[in-house]
């Protein structure tokens, strides 16, 4: 399985999902005008993924900010990672806000809510 | 008017940035950028910064997917205008484009219920769009106005005026409190 890595730029995030560790970070900010172009991509590679059937993932991501084009491209990140779940993988979402960022914790809420997925809200350690 | 009084108004009304024109993705870019060194000049920092930006980048997608052309002959001219500036107790953020008048029915409605939402309904009113609906060509979803509304913690600030048969032009204006707890 290649990993999928894409350098952080001024609008979008970087991603650096590794298809051997299960280990898959987003980080940075995400306001892109066309939210498809960037995050079809990243869909498509989970689709792959999830024929390999892995055992364990964690999902660390780590947002400055997103627009909200973006958030729902984010819900469809962690709804693939729920069906991972529902194949019987080990599943785990962690959420990084930064410290004075309530928002950030509450927008975790929300998606923890709204995916169903076990997750993990923490604030950034610097 | 002559430029030193122009300039002295600019200042006097504390005027951040001030645009007319087609709204691109550099000019996006752009105008986050200038607005990092203007906030960091007046050591605006953390919730505050981070809900200007988020409001400015919503504002500014709006324009950027819209927008409409006051002529359709003309191409690339669907000009918008933008400001920004603040007094004691907010930052402002205005925007203005045209529309096409049937769009407002819709429009006017779903800002509206927003308005009329508390801080939990908005947030469970987010929940609900960002579940249940279908992400538009355009990316929209309809979580603008509610994300907007929900990080100003204000009501949003609207009009219409009619500008002839097929279109209106739609003022926004985004108020940010200073005050962190509001």
């Amino acid at each position: 399985m290649n990993n999928l890595r894409i350098d952080g730029s001024k609008q979008t995030p970087e991603i650096d999902f590794n298809g051997q560790t299960g280990i898959l970070k987003i980080s940075g900010r995400s306001i892109p005008e066309n939210t498809f172009e960037f995050f079809n991509p990243i869909l498509l590679w989970l689709d792959t993924y999830s024929a390999e059937k892995p055992a364990k993932v964690v999902a660390k991501v780590k947002l400055e900010y997103f627009n909200t084009s973006s958030s729902k491209y984010i819900l469809e990140v962690l709804k693939r990672l729920k069906s991972f779940l529902n194949d019987g993988c080990d599943v785990n979402v962690e959420w990084y806000y930064e410290e004075d960022d309530e928002e950030m914790m509450e927008t975790g809420e929300d998606y923890q809510d709204v995916s169903g997925l076990p997750f993990e809200i923490k604030p950034i350690e610097d | 008017m002559n430029n030193y009084e122009k300039f002295r108004m600019m200042m006097d009304n504390h005027i951040m940035l001030s645009f007319k024109g087609e709204i691109t993705s550099d000019i996006i870019t752009m105008v986050l950028q200038i607005m990092e060194t203007r906030l960091d000049a007046v050591s605006e920092k953390g919730n505050v910064r981070k809900k200007i930006f988020n409001v400015l980048v919503e504002c500014m997608q709006n324009l950027y997917h819209h927008a409409e052309a006051e002529d359709e002959s003309e191409l690339n001219s669907r000009k918008a205008m933008l400001e920004l500036f603040y007094d004691d107790d907010y930052y402002y953020i205005l925007t203005g484009n045209y529309i096409k008048n049937k769009e407002i029915p819709p429009l006017r409605d779903r800002i509206e219920r927003v308005n009329s939402l508390t801080k939990d309904e908005l947030r469970q009113y987010y929940r609900e769009i960002l579940d249940n609906n279908r992400i538009s060509q355009k990316g929209g979803a309809d979580l603008g106005m509610i994300d907007m509304a929900r990080k100003s913690g204000q009501k949003l600030d609207f009009s219409f005026t009619q500008v002839n048969d097929k279109l209106s032009f739609f003022d926004l204006t985004v108020k940010v409190s200073k005050r962190k707890e509001d």
